[in-house]
Protein backbone atom coordinates (compact mmCIF):
# COMPACT_ATOMS: atom_id res chain seq x y z
CA UNK A 1 0.00 0.00 0.00
CA UNK A 2 2.59 2.23 0.86
CA UNK A 3 4.85 1.69 -2.43
CA UNK A 4 1.59 2.15 -4.33
CA UNK A 5 1.58 5.83 -2.70
CA UNK A 6 4.69 6.54 -2.97
CA UNK A 7 4.64 5.96 -6.61
CA UNK A 8 1.39 8.22 -6.56
CA UNK A 9 2.66 10.88 -5.36
CA UNK A 10 6.16 10.72 -7.08
CA UNK A 11 4.30 10.95 -10.63
CA UNK A 12 2.10 13.24 -9.37
CA UNK A 13 5.02 15.58 -8.73
CA UNK A 14 6.62 14.54 -11.63
CA UNK A 15 6.07 14.46 -15.59
CA UNK A 16 3.07 13.11 -15.63
CA UNK A 17 1.38 14.96 -13.12
CA UNK A 18 3.21 18.43 -14.16
CA UNK A 19 3.21 18.12 -17.83
CA UNK A 20 0.20 16.19 -18.35
CA UNK A 21 -1.66 19.40 -16.19
CA UNK A 22 0.35 21.93 -18.66
CA UNK A 23 -0.67 19.65 -21.43
CA UNK A 24 -4.26 19.59 -21.07
CA UNK A 25 -4.74 23.12 -20.25
CA UNK A 26 -3.63 23.60 -23.75
CA UNK A 27 -6.75 22.29 -25.21
CA UNK A 28 -10.47 22.11 -24.39
CA UNK A 29 -11.32 18.38 -25.39
CA UNK A 30 -11.07 16.81 -22.61
CA UNK A 31 -10.22 13.64 -24.95
CA UNK A 32 -6.99 15.02 -26.23
CA UNK A 33 -6.41 16.32 -22.36
CA UNK A 34 -6.41 12.96 -20.90
CA UNK A 35 -4.91 11.17 -24.10
CA UNK A 36 -1.75 14.11 -23.30
CA UNK A 37 -1.66 13.42 -20.19
CA UNK A 38 -1.30 9.63 -20.54
CA UNK A 39 1.19 9.28 -23.37
CA UNK A 40 2.94 11.63 -21.05
CA UNK A 41 2.61 8.65 -18.08
CA UNK A 42 4.22 5.97 -20.80
CA UNK A 43 7.00 8.29 -22.08
CA UNK A 44 8.05 9.21 -18.25
CA UNK A 45 8.00 5.23 -17.45
CA UNK A 46 10.07 5.09 -20.71
CA UNK A 47 12.57 7.14 -19.16
CA UNK A 48 12.89 6.35 -15.90
CA UNK A 49 13.81 2.54 -17.02
CA UNK A 50 16.42 4.08 -19.74
CA UNK A 51 14.14 3.07 -22.36
CA UNK A 52 14.34 -0.48 -21.85
CA UNK A 53 11.23 -2.48 -21.72
CA UNK A 54 12.31 -5.39 -19.82
CA UNK A 55 12.92 -2.78 -16.78
CA UNK A 56 9.34 -1.39 -16.98
CA UNK A 57 7.15 -2.62 -14.12
CA UNK A 58 3.55 -2.78 -15.11
CA UNK A 59 2.09 -1.21 -11.80
CA UNK A 60 4.12 2.11 -12.46
CA UNK A 61 3.35 1.85 -15.56
CA UNK A 62 -0.33 1.92 -15.04
CA UNK A 63 -0.03 4.58 -12.51
CA UNK A 64 1.87 6.67 -14.41
CA UNK A 65 -0.69 6.10 -17.43
CA UNK A 66 -3.57 6.82 -14.59
CA UNK A 67 -2.08 10.25 -13.14
CA UNK A 68 -1.72 11.48 -16.22
CA UNK A 69 -4.84 10.99 -17.49
CA UNK A 70 -6.08 12.57 -14.38
CA UNK A 71 -3.66 15.62 -14.48
CA UNK A 72 -4.57 15.86 -18.11
CA UNK A 73 -8.03 16.08 -17.53
CA UNK A 74 -8.23 18.59 -14.53
CA UNK A 75 -5.84 20.68 -16.78
CA UNK A 76 -8.30 20.87 -19.55
CA UNK A 77 -10.94 21.66 -16.90
CA UNK A 78 -8.92 24.68 -15.66
CA UNK A 79 -9.40 25.91 -19.35
CA UNK A 80 -12.64 25.19 -19.27
CA UNK A 81 -13.61 27.50 -16.73
CA UNK A 82 -10.68 29.75 -16.54
CA UNK A 83 -10.52 30.91 -20.15
CA UNK A 84 -12.71 32.47 -22.47
CA UNK A 85 -10.27 31.14 -25.72
CA UNK B 1 -24.85 48.42 -2.62
CA UNK B 2 -24.12 44.99 -4.46
CA UNK B 3 -21.96 43.18 -1.58
CA UNK B 4 -24.43 44.10 0.89
CA UNK B 5 -27.25 41.93 -1.64
CA UNK B 6 -24.72 39.43 -2.22
CA UNK B 7 -26.18 36.21 -0.49
CA UNK B 8 -23.11 34.21 -1.27
CA UNK B 9 -21.21 32.22 0.93
CA UNK B 10 -17.51 33.34 1.66
CA UNK B 11 -16.37 30.09 0.26
CA UNK B 12 -17.96 30.45 -2.91
CA UNK B 13 -17.67 34.55 -3.30
CA UNK B 14 -13.52 33.12 -2.94
CA UNK B 15 -14.20 30.35 -5.68
CA UNK B 16 -15.98 32.93 -8.03
CA UNK B 17 -13.33 35.49 -7.53
CA UNK B 18 -10.55 33.05 -8.01
CA UNK B 19 -12.02 32.18 -11.68
CA UNK B 20 -13.03 35.61 -12.98
CA UNK B 21 -11.26 37.40 -15.99
CA UNK B 22 -8.25 39.97 -14.14
CA UNK B 23 -8.84 43.29 -16.68
CA UNK B 24 -5.86 44.98 -15.13
CA UNK B 25 -2.82 42.63 -16.06
CA UNK B 26 -1.76 42.25 -19.43
CA UNK B 27 -0.85 38.56 -20.59
CA UNK B 28 2.62 39.16 -20.67
CA UNK B 29 2.73 39.98 -16.97
CA UNK B 30 0.98 37.61 -16.13
CA UNK B 31 3.25 35.04 -17.77
CA UNK B 32 5.98 36.17 -16.52
CA UNK B 33 5.12 36.75 -12.76
CA UNK B 34 3.48 33.13 -13.13
CA UNK B 35 7.17 32.03 -14.15
CA UNK B 36 9.05 33.89 -11.49
CA UNK B 37 6.38 32.13 -8.94
CA UNK B 38 7.11 28.90 -10.55
CA UNK B 39 11.20 29.07 -9.95
CA UNK B 40 10.83 30.40 -6.50
CA UNK B 41 8.11 27.52 -5.75
CA UNK B 42 10.03 25.06 -7.60
CA UNK B 43 13.44 26.49 -5.95
CA UNK B 44 12.26 26.49 -2.70
CA UNK B 45 10.35 22.89 -2.63
CA UNK B 46 13.48 21.06 -4.02
CA UNK B 47 15.71 23.00 -1.52
CA UNK B 48 13.62 21.43 1.35
CA UNK B 49 13.07 18.52 0.03
CA UNK B 50 17.63 18.45 -0.19
CA UNK B 51 17.61 20.05 3.64
CA UNK B 52 15.67 16.36 4.36
CA UNK B 53 18.55 14.59 2.48
CA UNK B 54 20.97 15.82 5.28
CA UNK B 55 22.96 13.53 7.96
CA UNK B 56 21.55 16.06 10.53
CA UNK B 57 18.27 15.80 9.63
CA UNK B 58 18.24 11.59 9.20
CA UNK B 59 19.75 11.32 12.74
CA UNK B 60 17.78 13.72 14.67
CA UNK B 61 15.07 10.92 15.62
CA UNK B 62 16.04 8.82 18.94
CA UNK B 63 15.67 5.59 17.23
CA UNK B 64 18.21 6.45 14.21
CA UNK B 65 21.15 6.60 17.23
CA UNK B 66 22.02 3.11 16.86
CA UNK B 67 22.24 3.11 12.59
CA UNK B 68 24.59 5.75 12.96
CA UNK B 69 27.04 4.57 16.03
CA UNK B 70 27.25 1.64 13.29
CA UNK B 71 27.59 3.51 10.51
CA UNK B 72 30.32 5.69 12.22
CA UNK B 73 32.61 2.09 12.25
CA UNK B 74 32.35 2.34 8.58
CA UNK B 75 34.52 2.99 5.58
CA UNK B 76 31.86 5.27 4.44
CA UNK B 77 31.89 7.37 7.20
CA UNK B 78 35.90 7.31 8.01
CA UNK B 79 38.20 6.37 5.45
CA UNK B 80 41.68 8.06 3.95
CA UNK B 81 40.06 9.43 0.94
CA UNK B 82 37.43 11.58 2.95
CA UNK B 83 34.79 11.03 0.48
CA UNK B 84 31.95 9.81 2.38
CA UNK B 85 28.36 8.06 1.76
CA UNK B 86 25.82 9.54 4.24
CA UNK B 87 22.55 8.00 4.56
CA UNK B 88 20.81 9.77 2.11
CA UNK B 89 23.74 8.36 -0.35
CA UNK B 90 22.50 5.14 0.10
CA UNK B 91 18.69 4.76 1.40
CA UNK B 92 17.85 8.17 -0.95
CA UNK B 93 17.43 7.60 -5.25
CA UNK B 94 19.56 10.33 -7.40
CA UNK B 95 16.15 10.31 -9.78
CA UNK B 96 13.43 12.43 -9.24
CA UNK B 97 10.54 9.92 -9.54
CA UNK B 98 12.12 7.43 -7.28
CA UNK B 99 13.30 10.10 -4.82
CA UNK B 100 9.88 11.45 -4.55
CA UNK B 101 8.64 8.03 -4.11
CA UNK B 102 11.31 7.06 -1.51
CA UNK B 103 10.25 10.46 0.77
CA UNK B 104 6.66 9.28 0.44
CA UNK B 105 7.33 6.20 1.82
CA UNK B 106 9.64 7.24 4.37
CA UNK B 107 6.72 9.12 6.29
CA UNK B 108 6.38 5.82 7.60
CA UNK B 109 9.58 5.78 9.63
CA UNK B 110 8.19 9.67 11.29
CA UNK B 111 5.34 7.13 12.59
CA UNK B 112 7.21 4.96 13.73
CA UNK B 113 9.77 7.18 15.77
CA UNK B 114 6.59 8.94 17.37
CA UNK B 115 4.81 5.55 18.74
CA UNK B 116 8.62 4.34 19.48
CA UNK B 117 8.50 1.44 17.21
CA UNK B 118 12.05 1.21 17.78
CA UNK B 119 12.61 3.09 20.59
CA UNK B 120 14.55 1.10 22.46
CA UNK B 121 17.57 -1.31 22.36
CA UNK B 122 16.02 -4.52 22.60
CA UNK B 123 13.10 -3.11 20.12
CA UNK B 124 15.58 -2.42 17.69
CA UNK B 125 17.31 -5.86 17.68
CA UNK B 126 13.73 -7.39 17.92
CA UNK B 127 13.51 -5.60 14.25
CA UNK B 128 16.82 -5.70 12.84
CA UNK B 129 16.24 -8.73 10.64
CA UNK B 130 13.04 -7.26 9.45
CA UNK B 131 14.41 -3.85 8.30
CA UNK B 132 17.27 -4.77 6.88
CA UNK B 133 15.55 -7.17 4.65
CA UNK B 134 13.14 -4.37 3.64
CA UNK B 135 16.44 -2.43 2.42
CA UNK B 136 17.70 -5.60 0.88
CA UNK B 137 14.85 -6.32 -1.17
CA UNK B 138 14.80 -2.50 -2.45
CA UNK B 139 18.36 -2.85 -3.29
CA UNK B 140 17.85 -6.40 -4.57
CA UNK B 141 15.12 -5.05 -6.81
CA UNK B 142 17.01 -1.96 -7.87
CA UNK B 143 19.85 -3.57 -9.02
CA UNK B 144 21.67 -1.72 -5.76
CA UNK B 145 20.77 1.63 -8.03
CA UNK B 146 21.94 3.72 -4.92
CA UNK B 147 25.29 1.73 -4.52
CA UNK B 148 25.55 2.19 -8.62
CA UNK B 149 25.62 6.22 -7.88
CA UNK B 150 29.53 5.87 -6.88
CA UNK B 151 30.52 2.46 -7.73
CA UNK B 152 30.84 1.11 -10.81
CA UNK B 153 32.02 -1.91 -12.55
CA UNK B 154 33.24 -0.11 -16.17
CA UNK B 155 35.25 2.06 -13.94
CA UNK B 156 37.08 -0.69 -11.75
CA UNK B 157 40.58 -0.66 -12.02
CA UNK B 158 40.80 -4.69 -11.02
CA UNK B 159 44.33 -4.67 -11.26
CA UNK B 160 44.76 -2.54 -8.20
CA UNK B 161 42.47 -4.62 -6.29
CA UNK B 162 43.35 -7.36 -3.96
CA UNK B 163 43.42 -10.70 -5.90
CA UNK B 164 40.07 -12.08 -3.98
CA UNK B 165 38.24 -8.90 -4.69
CA UNK B 166 38.84 -8.47 -8.27
CA UNK B 167 38.34 -11.93 -8.70
CA UNK B 168 34.86 -11.43 -6.85
CA UNK B 169 33.92 -8.40 -8.84
CA UNK B 170 34.84 -10.54 -12.06
CA UNK B 171 32.75 -13.02 -10.77
CA UNK B 172 29.84 -10.94 -9.82
CA UNK B 173 29.81 -9.14 -13.73
CA UNK B 174 29.70 -12.83 -15.22
CA UNK B 175 26.89 -13.68 -13.26
CA UNK B 176 25.17 -10.75 -13.67
CA UNK B 177 25.50 -10.30 -9.93
CA UNK B 178 24.63 -6.99 -7.80
CA UNK B 179 26.21 -5.24 -5.13
CA UNK B 180 23.87 -6.05 -2.48
CA UNK B 181 24.17 -9.69 -3.00
CA UNK B 182 27.26 -9.78 -1.28
CA UNK B 183 28.04 -6.45 0.13
CA UNK B 184 24.81 -6.62 2.94
CA UNK B 185 26.00 -5.06 6.30
CA UNK B 186 28.16 -2.99 4.49
CA UNK B 187 26.96 -0.34 7.23
CA UNK B 188 25.28 -1.39 9.49
CA UNK B 189 25.61 -4.71 11.78
CA UNK B 190 24.37 -7.66 10.75
CA UNK B 191 21.55 -9.47 12.09
CA UNK B 192 22.14 -13.55 13.27
CA UNK B 193 20.09 -15.45 9.89
CA UNK B 194 20.49 -12.86 7.76
CA UNK B 195 21.75 -14.82 4.96
CA UNK B 196 18.34 -17.47 5.51
CA UNK B 197 16.32 -14.01 5.15
CA UNK B 198 18.60 -13.22 2.21
CA UNK B 199 17.55 -16.04 0.52
CA UNK B 200 13.76 -15.73 0.90
CA UNK B 201 14.05 -11.97 -0.02
CA UNK B 202 15.39 -13.26 -3.57
CA UNK B 203 12.97 -16.09 -3.80
CA UNK B 204 10.27 -13.21 -3.12
CA UNK B 205 11.97 -11.33 -5.92
CA UNK B 206 12.34 -14.56 -8.76
CA UNK B 207 8.79 -15.93 -7.75
CA UNK B 208 7.49 -12.41 -8.91
CA UNK B 209 9.71 -11.83 -11.38
CA UNK B 210 8.79 -15.36 -12.68
CA UNK B 211 12.58 -16.34 -12.81
CA UNK B 212 14.37 -20.01 -10.88
CA UNK B 213 15.06 -18.53 -7.51
CA UNK B 214 18.81 -17.83 -6.73
CA UNK B 215 21.18 -20.12 -4.59
CA UNK B 216 22.67 -18.31 -1.78
CA UNK B 217 25.33 -19.40 0.36
CA UNK B 218 24.10 -20.59 4.01
CA UNK B 219 25.46 -19.25 7.41
CA UNK B 220 28.76 -20.65 7.39
CA UNK B 221 29.48 -21.84 4.53
CA UNK B 222 32.72 -20.46 2.86
CA UNK B 223 31.81 -18.03 -0.25
CA UNK B 224 34.89 -18.74 -2.07
CA UNK B 225 34.22 -23.00 -2.55
CA UNK B 226 29.67 -21.66 -2.71
CA UNK B 227 30.75 -19.62 -5.42
CA UNK B 228 33.08 -22.15 -7.17
CA UNK B 229 30.48 -24.53 -6.93
CA UNK B 230 27.18 -22.70 -7.91
CA UNK B 231 28.54 -20.52 -10.80
CA UNK B 232 30.54 -20.58 -13.80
Amino acid sequence: MLDILGTIGGNVLSLPGILGLALGMMTRKLWLGALMGGVIGVLETLIFAHWQFGNIETLELMIAIIVGICAGSVGTAIRLKGATV
Amino acid sequence: MADSQDSRGRIRRLWDWFWSPIPVLSVGFTLIAGFLAGILFWGGFHWTLELTNTEEFCTSCHSMETNLGEYRETIHYNNHSGVRAICSDCHVPHEWNHKIKAKVMAVKDVYHELVGTIGTAEKYEAHRLSMAAAVWKKMKASDSRECRNCHNFDYMDFTIQEARAASEHQRAIDNNMTCIDCHQGIAHNLPPGYLEEYQKVTETLSAQAGDLPEKHAAAGDDIRVFLNETTD
